[in-house]
């Protein structure tokens, strides 16, 4: 009986038949056409001359160094944007303050804006005309056409990922279970330690994901402050453009297959991570139920 | 340990959430703050510990100012309408949380946690619990474990804010009647805040009752109930019947009838009466109220009559079902009305 009721009334808010399919299929077609013939090209153009030519783009010495590059990078944008974002959710789900919707606009920021301007707000501020060019040129110190300048710009560009992820989940938190810590007696530090973080761990390991994948393709605006110096200033997305331009195919797309690669990884990462704090909380709420 | 609070005020923007408000709890009192919400009983329980500050006043512990000191040196524990237990942590987990944080001089030994953890699951009957999760627990149980986590400390003082709030009704009186049976063991000085007046006359050795931001009447349950200092007071402690009035030597004139006020001024007056001590009958009496039954509800052991009286519709009488059946009272019927005890007001604004 209530299994009839329950088919009636799926039937009853669902389309018929044929719509169905045709909306499924068009989403199946989309996908194809432009997520999944792009990605088998990639793989398939950097393995078009075998093996051993694919495997040689790795072993050039520009190579090497776009990719050290682009690990020393993120190394360093997502480390930074992880502490920088953990503090910007905490202030903005856990204090009322002027200012506050202002601040959470503002983090929004570098997604809003084009990588291209967020590369080139850094070459007016730092190059050789910039307002501080003058001052580091006099006391020796490089920041455009240099590792700072490309870390300035990932930093940027990356910045959103961590505080927007945990601002709805820590809002959604509250905070009754920070302050029961310290009512307990715990000081702020034993309570991030031991209360607020373990609370949000997936979240946060979700936005360092993206923020690093992000880290590691960023083009825009990396290319503006990068001066594109082989051996020293490219990064691997760089690196595969200079390649391309010299149509050097098999290099650019074995270079490119490392980045899909890494897309790929971070796609699956992001879906064990889901797929885990959906099953903790399914299991959650069977054990609930079985009161 | 002594609690006294001292010209307490607090403001959210324009709103006045406590205006200068007095205070003392003696040493291991179970005290009830009562109030609809919005009065600040939530507010003052937060500022007592250390989790909201004053505008102005002070707290005292034992004759010592609180003010400066900070939450987690406050030793109070702390019952939260929602529990906040630690999700991520066991049951165990939770309630070792205070003696876990200790600064390692005066952090007692792991068998010696184990010890306490386990005396107090079983202080609230939850031992078998120890390893679950508090998501796979039941609202009462994850209140008991929030109780035990918040006793783990030695605390002071017990502060619970609306802590049956989110329960059952079952469930709550139960566990009303546990956390009374819970105090007459261990005797700490506790304070809970609660917006159901039957939680607060029933557990609590003394009542406040607040409204707007201050205290109406400070008394036992009994000096409450039987004696409200406001009609605020009367109003918010049970159902009440209303007549609007004029008290003219001695006697206040509603519709036909008339009821006594001996001792009131002359003067416009408002008269309360509960629903459950008015007498009816079918035989005029001199001074009794004439109405008409115009509903009859039955809500279990007792019966709810309305009555509209002239000039006062839908005036509610209680009756026991036996007293019901004995009288045999249909809607429509004209009825008479006595009450048998009366609050008077006078000069009401």
């Amino acid at each position: 009986m209530a299994a009839s009721l329950t088919v009636n009334r799926s039937q009853a808010t669902t389309e018929t038949r044929w719509v169905r399919y045709a909306l499924t299929g068009l989403a199946l077609a989309f996908i194809t056409l432009f997520l999944i013939v792009p990605l088998i090209a990639v793989f398939a153009e950097a393995l078009r001359q075998g093996w051993g030519l694919f495997l040689a783009a790795f072993t050039d010495p520009d190579a090497l160094s776009a990719i050290r590059l682009t690990l020393i990078t993120a190394a360093i944008a997502v480390p930074l944007n992880l502490v920088f974002g953990v503090a910007a959710a905490w202030t903005i789900s856990r204090f009322q303050f002027r200012g506050r919707s202002v601040l959470t606009t503002l983090i929004d920021l570098p997604f809003a804006v084009s990588p291209v301007v967020a590369g080139l707000i850094y070459v007016l501020l730092f190059g050789a005309q910039g307002w501080f060019g003058p001052w580091l040129a006099e006391h020796d110190i490089k920041i455009i056409f240099a590792i700072p300048g490309i870390v300035l710009a990932t930093v940027f560009v990356t910045f959103p990922f961590i505080a927007r992820e945990l601002i709805p989940l820590m809002e959604a938190q509250g905070s009754d279970e920070e302050q029961a810590a310290l009512v307990l007696g715990a000081s702020g530090w034993q309570t991030f330690w031991r209360v607020t973080l373990p609370n949000i761990k997936w979240g946060l390991l979700y936005g360092v994901i993206l923020a690093n994948a992000r880290a590691m393709g960023e083009f825009g605006a990396v290319s503006v402050v990068s001066g594109h110096i082989r051996g020293m200033t490219n990064t691997i997305p760089l690196h595969v453009e200079i390649l391309y331009n010299e149509y050097n195919f098999v290099g650019a797309f074995a270079c490119a297959s490392l980045l899909a690669l890494l897309a790929l990884v971070t796609l699956a990462v992001k879906s064990f991570i889901e797929w885990r704090s959906e099953k903790l909380a399914e299991e959650d709420r069977r054990h609930a139920t079985e009161e | 340990m002594s609690i006294d609070i001292r010209n307490i005020s607090k403001r959210f923007g324009n709103f006045v959430a406590l205006d200068n408000i007095n205070l003392d709890i003696a040493s291991g009192e179970l005290l009830a703050l009562l109030g609809p919400s919005g009065c600040g009983k939530t507010t003052l329980l937060r500022i007592i510990a250390g989790l909201e500050t004053a505008d102005a006043g002070q707290i005292l512990f034992h004759g010592e100012d609180t003010t400066d000191k900070h939450v987690s040196e406050r030793q109070v524990g702390f019952v939260f309408q929602h529990y906040a237990l630690f999700r991520h942590m066991t049951v165990f987990e939770n309630v070792a949380f205070g003696l876990r944080v200790r600064p390692k001089e005066t952090r007692p030994s792991e068998t010696e946690i184990k010890r306490k953890v386990h005396e107090l699951l079983e202080l609230v009957q939850l031992d078998w619990l120890a390893d679950r999760h508090p998501a796979q627990l039941s609202g009462g149980q994850r209140q008991r474990i929030a109780l035990a986590r918040a006793l783990a400390v030695e605390p002071k003082v017990l502060l619970l804010d609306e802590p049956f709030g989110a329960l059952d009704t079952k469930v709550r009186k139960e566990l009303r009647r546990w956390l009374r049976r819970l105090h007459d063991e261990v005797h700490l000085t506790s304070i809970f805040v609660t917006h159901d007046q039957e939680e607060a006359l029933e557990v609590a050795d003394r009542v406040v009752v607040l409204n707007k931001g201050h205290i109406e009447q400070v008394g036992t349950p009994e000096e409450v109930y039987d004696t409200p200092a406001s009609p605020f007071v009367y109003q918010f402690l049970g159902d009440v019947n209303l007549f609007h009035s004029r008290v003219h030597a001695g006697w206040a004139e509603v519709g036909k009838g008339r009821i006594a006020a001996p001792e009131a001024p002359d003067a416009p007056a408002v008269i309360y009466v509960r629903p459950h001590e008015i007498d009816l009958s079918r035989v005029a009496s001199g001074d009794a109220l004439h109405g008409e039954i115009s509903h009859i509800r039955i809500l279990g052991a007792t019966i709810r009559l309305e009555v509209d009286v002239e000039g006062h519709d839908g005036v509610e009488v209680e009756l026991s079902r036996e007293r019901y059946q004995d009288g045999g009272w249909q809607v429509g019927e004209t009825v008479f009305l006595t009450p048998r005890t009366v609050q008077v007001y006078s000069n009401p604004q």
